[in-house]
């Protein structure tokens, strides 16, 4: 069983190998230098500097495709919605649909710009482990800690809850599997009826969680854990002359495409 | 799955033969997918075990006795290979009704348990089935019987407020409560305490002697000798060694050689240098045969 939130893809390229911290920031600066101009030009060069980044990352197609698919309805929703109701002069109208070169363009221009926000958001979470994205948020989240924000403990509480996904599937797929064995049906009937069928996988489930949260956090007391203490690394965040290189040539790619 | 017909469900009521169900593995394999790979679980499994009969499952973890138990019933799809039951496999039209009468109780069963009260939880399963409210209430009270939780006393108790044993216990009373012919157990006996044990074993020495057909997996040896009158170890998804119990040049090195050990009692036997082939299953018969 696949967790298809985390869709990670293990690797040892140089984009695997970039900081966190860096691939994030270099990530938000083009996910918002994205909106700043409305060119075909500007997201070609972008969607350019994204291609390669993806050719340097060597991750199947496959997995980009994985992760793009459940998005592609939104992208089909844009579509469509702004070639019906964008202004423009009609060439084509029936009842209330008209249709325009100006509607044409706009659509197509919207839809590909959220294509191309996924590509660049996807480099992201294709190339970095969870646990290794939120140990950089926390990071770049430090300054809050002088308002008293625990950005610490929220990125424990965020690894320790993208860490226990994966058990929780499979518990869920050994429940179900359980509850089958005695005859529950979770395949047919109407939706009231799937809804019902779920309370003997979500009880246990919930008991489960429960009990395991318990006993990690009696787990963590007895190896010495309090919350609010500076703590050490096993793997400290270390970032490199190649972070500087991808942060300048992020730079430099929003810099093109805000001239092109 | 199929939807059930009606014609299915009466099948499957409550009012069927008590006898064993027959089991047959004719070359069954199966793999899990795991990232785009198949990791086979399962290859080229055969053995029959006859209605009534009692077959312990070992082998060392991750060696497939739980892959078997769950293709047995029918959870998780053959990839080659059959299950027959009574004799008939995934094509016959008896085939559906039948795998309902096969009973398959999970490791930490306990973990399962989700209705208000003991006697809910029970009926969980004859309820699914669709039978009448009265032949419900009566299977579940002999289950409930037969795994030492007297109705009366625990059928309104909520399962979360019983002991582990004991939860243990009702677990298994959900499954027995579909009145199966053939019960695949999964390690029943961990994590339970010495005395839970025990009776577990009674109930299954008891339901062993009503006929019905049991398959248990686990390690502990000495529970499967007591138990089980035939063995089939499983190393790497594959069947090393089937049928009767033995202790002699070749079977007592597969065992070692499979992370197991010979029962305590058959080792004893050795130790006072009688044949091991004559070992005593309990220690009645093995006092019986030392007086």
């Amino acid at each position: 069983m696949k967790a298809s939130i985390a869709q990670y893809y293990p690797g040892d390229s140089a984009v695997h190998r970039f900081d966190p911290r860096a691939k994030f920031v270099a990530v938000s600066a083009l996910a918002l230098a994205l909106f700043v101009r409305d060119s075909f030009a500007s997201l070609a060069v972008y969607a350019a500097a994204a291609a390669l980044a993806y050719g340097l990352s060597r991750v199947p197609l496959r997995w980009f495709w994985r992760a793009f698919r459940p998005l592609l309805w939104l992208v089909g929703l844009t579509f469509v919605a702004q070639l019906v109701f964008a202004p423009g002069e009609a060439f084509f109208s029936v009842w209330f649909f008209h249709l325009s070169w100006r509607g044409l363009e706009l659509a197509a221009f919207l839809s590909l710009r959220l294509v191309v926000l996924v590509l660049i958001g996807s480099v992201l979470t294709l190339t970095t482990a969870p646990i290794a994205l939120t140990d950089g948020l926390a990071w770049l989240g430090r300054p809050l800690r002088r308002l008293r924000v625990p950005t610490d403990e929220l990125a424990l509480m965020v690894t320790i809850a993208l860490r226990f996904i994966p058990t929780l599937l499979v518990e869920l797929e050994t429940i179900m599997r359980a509850q089958r064995a005695r005859g529950a049906d979770f395949r047919s009937g109407g939706l009231r009826r799937r809804v019902r069928a779920l309370v003997p996988v979500l009880i246990p489930l919930f008991v489960l969680s429960f009990r395991r949260a318990d006993e990690l956090a009696l787990a963590m007391e007895a190896r010495c854990y309090r919350p609010g203490i500076a703590r050490t690394r096993l793997h400290p965040l270390r970032a490199s002359w190649l972070d500087a290189v991808l942060l300048g040539a992020t730079a430099a790619v929003i810099a093109v495409a805000l001239l092109v | 799955m199929k939807p059930r017909g009606d014609a299915e469900r009466q099948l499957a009521g409550p009012e069927r033969s008590s006898a064993g169900m027959g089991l047959a593995c004719a070359g069954v394999s199966f793999s899990y997918a795991e990232g785009g790979e198949r990791l086979p679980a399962l290859r080229d499994v055969s053995f029959a075990l006859e209605a009534g009969g009692s077959l312990a499952l070992v082998g060392a973890s991750g060696a497939g006795k739980t892959t078997l138990l769950q293709v047995i019933r029918g959870l998780d799809e053959a990839d080659g290979g059959a299950v027959l039951l009574d004799g008939a496999s995934s094509g016959d039209s008896r085939y559906e009704a039948l795998r309902r009468e096969v009973g398959l109780v999970f490791q930490i069963p306990e973990l399962q348990l989700f209705a208000a009260t003991a006697f809910d939880d029970a009926a969980f399963g004859p309820r699914q089935l669709a039978w009448p409210e009265g032949a419900v209430a009566a299977a579940v009270d002999a289950a409930l019987e037969v795994v030492g939780l007297p109705p009366a006393a625990f059928g309104g108790r909520h399962p979360y407020s019983l002991s582990g044993g004991e939860q243990r216990r009702l677990a298994l009373a959900g499954v027995l409560a579909m009145r199966p012919r053939l019960l695949l157990l999964d390690e029943p006996f961990v994590s339970l305490d010495p005395g839970t044990r025990r009776d577990l074993v009674a109930i299954l020495q008891r339901l062993k002697g009503d006929g019905v057909t049991l398959v248990l997996a686990t390690h502990d040896v000495d529970l499967a000798w007591a138990l089980c009158d035939e063995v089939l170890l499983l190393a790497e998804g594959r069947v090393a060694a089937v049928g009767a119990w033995d202790f002699g040049a070749a079977g007592a090195p597969l065992l070692a050689a499979n992370r197991l050990r010979e029962p305590f009692l058959v080792e004893l036997w050795r130790r006072l240098g009688r044949d091991p082939a004559t070992a005593p299953r309990d220690f009645a018969a093995a006092a019986e045969a030392l007086a």
